[in-house]
């Protein structure tokens, strides 16, 4: 067993409304003088430190929880899962 | 997801060519069940609509009420079930938002919203639990930042909801008279969007709720913004005293679509518009997408020239945007164009109006023996029953949900939730009182009868802190209405809320209809959820604690009515029995006599007596008030029953008053005077709850046990894993 760093990146799908973001950007960034900035989106990371055999195990069993335990809803988010050696 | 080959046929030969495909997406949205009521506008006519407070005007989203001294009460209630089946908190909550900008469009401010849910059965399934859980902090979440409070609702768990949310939503507004928005153009007048950027989410969404569930792609999201709904409400308000309005409406199913034809039908005008005008999210958003998109946080106004730049200051100063996508006309057309080219112009008329169905209907076979009563075994220990009832998820204190709701905000709310009915004050010296109940167990043994009697118990509640109800708003939900059985019970309900009302010369200020609610267990049962709106022109009742040596009185018969109970179906797990009817004449006596003894300062408090029967009525008294009791149950008014169909049945028009006893005689002088049926039933002593039928002791409970179990097993049930 080896141990692993699994990030879980959970952000809004594409083209559903991100207000948190939004208000990131009109008013704390373009206020400032990066108006070169064009969007910001906000996402929750979740990072697990998970002993698995192999970094494919690790990372398709952290889905499997996060899935099982719905810690998010795929009609409105998307998943993206990054393995690390710890 | 589009028209229906028929009405594909019927659209062609209204207009005399084939549509364009921008017209088909409108006319899609327009023509679904959730905008045009096709399926229920020609039977919901007979509900009475009229009555001496109620103004009509064209083109309103919400009832509106005159209370007096110049001013008005507005009020409407909606549903967003579909979207909260698929995404609880966002559902939930842009469910509030689209209620709240229905009371906007009148031009009078919200000050306060209920909540209606129901959910599977969140003792075992897991899903329900998660539904349950965010549709509330989407509620709470949604309320808090706008700062409207929540003041009050119900909650109800049934085995017909697995899988599904039924999030109903009512809210409340209130405003001068003379602010009222009088919904008219002029030609030439310009129409502006204002509000949140039109974006993919929710796009199809009327034609979503349209479908059942279990056939749709999933794909209408939307997601809340609290914050940018607040800035409308400030926006609009101050537009609104401004004078810069000619008309408005907010943009809710069917988006753009339904939002300028249903504008324009109402006051007779035609409406051009450019779809390249309106302010987007996305940049490569197709014409279609644009018009059909269910976007949350938008407003649609009718302006002049001239006024126009007031209101552009106005956005500027709140921060939102708002952009002039099109003029009145009046050609009586709704005309879409990309820049120059023209994409829909088809007449008003035709898209605002569907035709309407006459569907047939026929008497559900379920109904045919559903009334023919049972035996339940003998209990062995009634005490025992109790605190199972205490604890089950329909009885048990719903604290751990208005418990996330700030109520009081706004500081108007005088009796807050967890009482029979919510009240307000308002700002001529009156109060508001308002409630929303439901009763699917009741109406699918007796559709008629459930319907009436949750009309009824509204009118209860309100009663029960002194006020007298003046509107009514019916939200009526049922499963797929081609069904005959289902349309049978649709219409059912339909009849005996218009029979009431009509009695009782409550006029129906407003409601909504959603149809098509089914799991994958078939249809949900019938749930018309009725809100009832109640004026206190002097003091409202205010509640005082019971102390020892006080005393209680019944009013109204107990009768042999089990069907639909939490006794029969929690206890005993049985569908079926005598359903609970309303006694129109006694139902008004009753409600009279209460409303006398209120206003002659004779009573500590007043509670209805529903769900879970009288034996849960008494006990929430005594939890309530830390206190314990001794009742007989000889004693209860009505015919001689069994100790279980006296201490649960749930008959309709009664009342548990508490006074001091140095009342009692002027008490009975008024209880008298009505001639209702009524009887001392027992006092309040001691910290245990106790019935004994003919000196037999029944139930012995302490009220800290009791107390303990009513208040937190809800709590528990959803934060158990």
């Amino acid at each position: 067993m080896t141990n692993y760093q699994v990030h879980v990146t959970i952000e809004n799908k594409p083209g559903i409304s991100d207000p948190e973001g939004k208000t990131i950007l009109n008013d704390l960034v373009l206020k400032g003088t990066h108006q070169n900035v064009s969007e910001i989106k906000t996402a929750k990371m979740l990072k697990f430190s998970i002993d698995e055999k192999d970094k494919e195990t690790a990372q398709s069993k952290v889905n499997e929880i996060c899935d099982e335990l719905r810690i998010y809803n795929p009609m409105v988010s998307i998943v993206k899962i990054d393995v690390f050696d710890a | 997801m589009s028209l229906e080959s028929r009405e594909l046929e019927e659209l062609k030969t209204k207009i005399g060519r084939d549509p364009t495909s921008t017209e088909l997406q409108i006319v899609a949205a327009e023509w679904s069940e959730h905008c045009s009521y096709k399926s229920s506008k020609k039977h919901l006519k007979m509900l009475p609509m009229d009555g001496p407070l109620v103004i009509n005007e064209k083109g309103y989203d919400s009832g509106v009420l005159d209370v007096g001294d110049g001013y008005v009460v507005t009020a409407h209630i909606e549903s967003h079930n579909h979207p909260s089946a698929v995404e609880p908190y966002g559902g939930a909550a842009t469910g509030v938002g689209g209620v709240i900008r229905d009371i906007l469009s009148a031009g009078t401010r919200p000050i306060a919203l209920l909540d209606g849910l129901r959910f599977g059965n969140i003792e075992n399934d897991q899903h329900a639990k998660w539904l349950f859980k965010n549709a509330v902090t989407g509620i709470a979440d949604y309320g808090n930042c706008l700062g409207i409070p929540t003041v009050g609702g119900e909650v109800e768990f049934d085995e017909c909801y697995k899988n599904y949310a039924m999030v109903d939503v009512a809210a409340i507004g209130f405003g001068k008279k003379e602010n009222l928005i009088k919904n008219h153009a002029k030609k030439g007048d310009l129409v502006v969007l204002l509000g949140g950027a039109t974006g993919r989410d929710g796009i199809g969404g009327s034609q979503f709720a349209s479908d059942s569930l279990e056939t749709e792609d999933r794909s209408a999201v939307q997601i809340p913004d609290p914050f940018i709904e607040k800035l409308i409400i400030e926006a609009i308000l101050e537009a609104r005293n401004e004078q810069l309005i000619h008309a408005m409406k907010d943009l809710g199913g069917g988006g753009l679509s339904c939002a300028v034809s249903e504008t324009a039908d109402a006051l007779d005008i035609g409406i051009e518009m450019d779809v390249d005008k309106v302010h987007t999210r996305e940049s490569d958003m197709h014409s279609d997408e644009i018009m059909i998109s269910e976007s949350q946080e938008r407003m649609l106004i009718v302006t002049d020239n001239e006024k126009l730049i007031k209101l552009q200051k106005i956005c500027e100063k709140f921060r939102i945007e708002c952009s002039v996508i099109g003029h009145v006309t009046f050609d009586n057309k709704m005309h879409v164009k990309k820049g120059e080219t023209s994409i829909a112009n088809i007449s008003t008329d035709i898209v605002a109006n569907a035709t309407l169905l006459d569907l047939p209907s026929s008497k559900p076979v379920y109904l045919e023996n559903i009334e023919s009563t049972k035996q339940f075994p003998q209990l062995s220990d009634y005490s025992e029953t109790m605190m199972k009832l205490l604890g089950s998820p329909n009885i048990a204190s719903k604290i751990w949900v208005y418990g996330q709701y700030d109520h009081e905000v706004g500081i108007r709310t005088v009796t807050k939730p967890g009482h029979d009915a919510s009240v307000l004050r308002l700002d001529n010296g009156k109060s508001l009182s308002i409630k929303i109940d439901g009763n699917p167990k009741q109406c699918y043994i007796n559709p008629r009868e459930g319907a009436i009697g949750c009309f009824e118990e509204a009118c209860r509640n309100v009663v029960c802190t002194g006020a007298k109800p003046i509107g009514m708003l019916d939200h009526l939900q049922f499963g797929n209405p081609n069904d005959p059985e289902i349309f049978w019970t649709f219409l059912e309900s339909l009849k005996g809320l218009t029979d009431f009302a009509k009695d009782f010369e409550i006029p129906c200020v407003g409601g909504k209809v959603s149809l098509y609610n089914e799991t994958s267990d078939g249809p949900i049962k019938p749930t018309p959820v009725i809100g009832v709106i109640g004026l206190i022109d002097k003091k409202p009742l205010r509640i005082q604690k019971i102390n020892s040596g006080d005393s209680l009185i019944m009013i109204g018969a107990t009768k042999d009515e089990l069907g639909g109970s939490e006794y029969s179906e929690y206890i005993h797990k049985f569908v079926g029995g005598k359903c609970p009817a309303v006694d129109f004449e006694e139902s008004k006596k009753n409600m009279n006599s209460v409303l006398e003894i209120i206003e002659n300062e004779l009573i500590k408090s007043a509670h209805d007596c529903s769900k879970g029967g009288l034996a849960i009525a008494i006990s929430e008294l005594c939890m309530t008030n830390q206190i314990g009791c001794n009742i007989s149950l000889e004693k209860i008014p009505g015919e001689n029953l069994d100790s279980d169909k006296i201490l649960f049945s749930e008959s309709h028009s009664r009342y548990l008053i508490t006074f001091e006893n140095k009342n009692l005689q002027k008490l009975e002088e008024v209880l008298k005077k009505y001639n209702v049926s009524y009887s001392l039933i027992g006092e309040f002593i001691g910290n245990s709850i106790q019935f004994s039928n003919d000196s037999k002791p029944i139930i012995d409970l302490s009220v800290d046990k009791a107390q303990k179990t009513w208040f937190n097993s809800l709590r528990e049930m959803v934060l158990r894993a």
